[in-house]
């Protein structure tokens, strides 16, 4: 485990300057996939999202075109607890999220200032983003994201072990 | 019974090995909890036990502590006696300083365990002698001083014209000015000097910073990069010098203490006096000048913080408290971070010589570069980020959990507990930093095997993180790139080592001289 972690740390950089690249060539794909696709969208700008929480529980939402994951979750009050800690202004990683990855490759590169974050992410993966910075387009549209596991406080847990 | 105590355990275990995976960072911490977690599995009650309390913490006695402090200059080498108190006691440690217990934990995957716990509303420390003077004087809190829902309203106020990248790039145009006098400033200095030395290079860059933080707060100058210097701003920056001097000397003090000898608190209260009635002085004028403008039928524009936190619904006293903080918090900051750059850079040519490259690749004979030039500056950024991992501003930060005990590590730290975060011993590791002390800025390029995200944190991470921190780095990019397209700079005497020092924040030990060759 603390070797996958460590993998992951060392890898970050080197992933971050690759996503630029699969990124402009997969979202040269997404439009290539014409009128057939755009159907598939509904109507309005809007664009449904499944989020699996922590406790692997669906919770489905419509957003729309344009609007942040993070304003998602706070405008349609979805429950996943401390999501967006610092109200989008990207201090923290609390809003981590983690993409398909046919998804993740069409997603806008990351700055240099959400890679310093997410490299303080908790439980990163090769197909974490924050949500605050990625905005909702026609593609998301039955997107499925997974909230990452949370950081347990190990002294309830062990209490409640104790108690039962 | 036995099946509900079972499903107990299967679930603590999913929990905590949830947690387990934030302390894998580190081997010892992993054979540790590898042990650990064998142990639970077996029969949870025993873990209980293997837990350590606060008494077990090991650490020195308050009397040599206090030794150490008082009649070592203890105070100025705090971030050495980091150092000192990690290689006696191990990452955790408690000491009493002053009246106050303090555990300190010095290893990184500890710092990431107690920042995942600082709760909704973190608290930095609610000991400090500057929220004494601000309930002394009938003082509004500011962003720093202030806790619970008051803070949150005022960081959510201020975070998202102070940290969003794209509000953040605003400024550009503001600070570019008063870049540019910095570099008339500069000149100036070094053509009165026969050997182009300009002498103690951080009291240039306090005005610097005291004049750019002011043009961001309220989109107006304040003369400090004139010829002549205005007294007011000289007696602003030296009272934010008195006043940190004096807020670690008021802490370590207790309070009966205070009543006997009465010089520090006396002094620390005349520097806070000072800076208020700078900071209300300011403001009242800008407002002064937006009403008579809308009495005038103008149209009133505003860019700038002041405006953005008048236009809220918070009390005027509010604003005084935020403006005041702001200030005295971009001061010191910048002028550290860019005397010691300056300093690194002159004493590694070949770095400088690459970083001027990299600048002039990037503006391709423009003199002036903006944010989104500096954006395309890795190595800009590497420097920036290697010079605050060796001589961070705030080599020690704080955190108090006020509502339930906390696990760091292997001990349990009850609720209230003063927790200092050392983040000088950390970036100073050699487990995490090869050749710790050499200043190596590639190593930013090119994250090994045992970089660790939390060893070097010099803006600290999460909600009551520095909400300076990208105006800062802004700042001081938009200032290196153009000093660097102006000048080469040398040491004067190369023999003359600087060392940090803490003054609550971390500064130089002695004067910084460098020679400016004119490119």
């Amino acid at each position: 485990m603390a070797a996958v972690t460590r993998l992951f740390s060392g890898s970050r950089c080197l992933l971050a300057r690759s996503r630029s690249g699969i990124s402009a060539l997969q979202r040269a794909a997404g439009r290539s996939l014409g009128p057939g696709a755009a159907r598939l969208y509904s109507s309005e700008n809007k664009v449904k999202i499944t989020f699996i929480n922590r406790d692997g529980d669906s919770i489905v939402a419509e957003g729309k075109v344009g609007e942040s994951l993070l304003d998602l979750v706070v405008e349609k009050n979805l429950d996943i607890d401390g999501f967006g800690a610092c109200e989008g202004t990207l201090a923290c990683s609390t809003c981590h999220l983690i993409f398909e990855d046919h998804i993740f490759q069409q997603l806008e590169p990351v700055t240099d200032e959400e890679m310093d974050m997410l490299d303080l992410a908790y439980g990163l993966t090769e197909t974490s983003r924050l949500g605050c910075q990625i905005c909702l387009q026609p593609f998301m549209n039955g997107m499925t994201v997974r909230v990452p596991e949370a950081v347990a406080d190990v002294r309830q847990a062990m209490d409640m072990g104790k108690s039962s | 019974m036995k099946d509900a105590a079972h499903k107990g355990t299967i679930s603590s275990l999913a929990r905590m090995a949830q947690s387990l995976k934030l302390v894998n960072r580190t081997s010892i911490f992993r054979n540790l909890t590898e042990v650990w977690a064998e142990s639970m599995f077996r029969n949870p009650e025993t873990v209980i036990k293997r837990h350590k309390s606060l008494a077990d913490v090991p650490g020195p006695s308050a009397a040599s502590f206090l030794t150490d402090i008082f009649f070592r200059r203890g105070l100025s080498r705090l971030h050495e006696l980091q150092l000192q108190g990690k290689a006696k006691y191990g990452p955790v440690w408690k000491a009493s300083f002053g009246p106050i217990l303090t555990v300190h934990v010095a290893d990184p995957s500890l710092i990431e365990q107690v920042l995942r716990q600082e709760g909704k509303h973190p608290i930095r420390s609610d000991l400090s002698s500057w929220k004494d003077y601000r309930q002394c004087r009938g003082h509004s809190y500011g962003l720093l001083t202030a806790e619970g829902e008051e803070w949150q309203q005022f960081r959510s106020i201020l975070g998202k014209h102070m940290l969003k990248p794209k509000e953040v790039e605003a400024y550009s145009d503001v600070l570019n000015d008063v870049v540019g006098d910095l570099i008339k400033k500069l000149k100036h200095h070094r053509s009165q000097n026969p050997e182009h030395v300009v002498k103690d290079i951080s009291s240039e860059f306090y005005r610097f910073g005291l004049e750019g933080i002011s043009s961001v707060l309220f989109e107006s100058r304040i003369g400090c990069l004139e010829t002549t210097v205005p007294e007011e701003t000289e007696k602003f920056i030296q009272s934010i010098n008195t006043m940190f001097v004096m807020t670690l000397l008021t802490m370590a003090m207790p309070k009966f203490l205070h009543k006997i000898v009465r010089k520090p608190w006396q002094k620390f209260c005349e520097s806070w006096d000072y800076m208020f009635a700078f900071a209300k002085g300011h403001i009242d004028q800008r407002m002064a000048d937006v009403a008579e403008k809308l009495s005038r039928g103008e149209k009133v524009e505003g860019k700038y913080l002041t405006y953005y936190l008048a236009q809220e619904k918070i009390p005027m006293k509010s604003v005084y408290g935020n403006v005041t903080e702001l200030l005295l918090a971009g001061v010191d900051t910048i002028s550290s971070t860019l005397s010691w750059s300056l300093y690194e850079l002159a004493r590694h040519p070949k770095i400088q010589a690459s970083l001027h490259q990299e600048i002039q690749g990037v503006l391709q004979g423009r003199g002036i570069a903006t944010a989104a030039d500096v954006a395309k500056m890795p190595l800009m950024k590497a420097v920036v980020k290697e010079v605050l991992r060796l001589y961070p501003v705030i080599p020690g930060n704080a955190r108090v959990v006020s509502d339930r005990d906390i696990q760091v590590g292997e001990y349990i730290i009850p609720k209230k507990t003063l927790i200092t975060l050392c983040h000088y011993a950390t970036s100073r590791d050699e487990k995490y930093f090869t050749n710790p002390n050499d200043f190596h800025p590639e190593r930013w390029l090119k994250k090994d095997e045992s970089h660790h995200p939390y060893a070097s944190i010099p803006f600290g991470f999460g909600k009551r993180s520095c909400i300076g921190k990208r105006i800062a780095e802004l700042e001081v990019y938009l200032a290196l790139s153009r000093i660097l397209t102006h000048f080469e700079v040398k040491p004067e005497n190369p023999e003359c080592l600087v060392k940090p020092m803490t003054r609550t924040l971390l500064v130089p030990d002695r004067e910084i001289n460098l020679q400016f060759l004119e490119r």
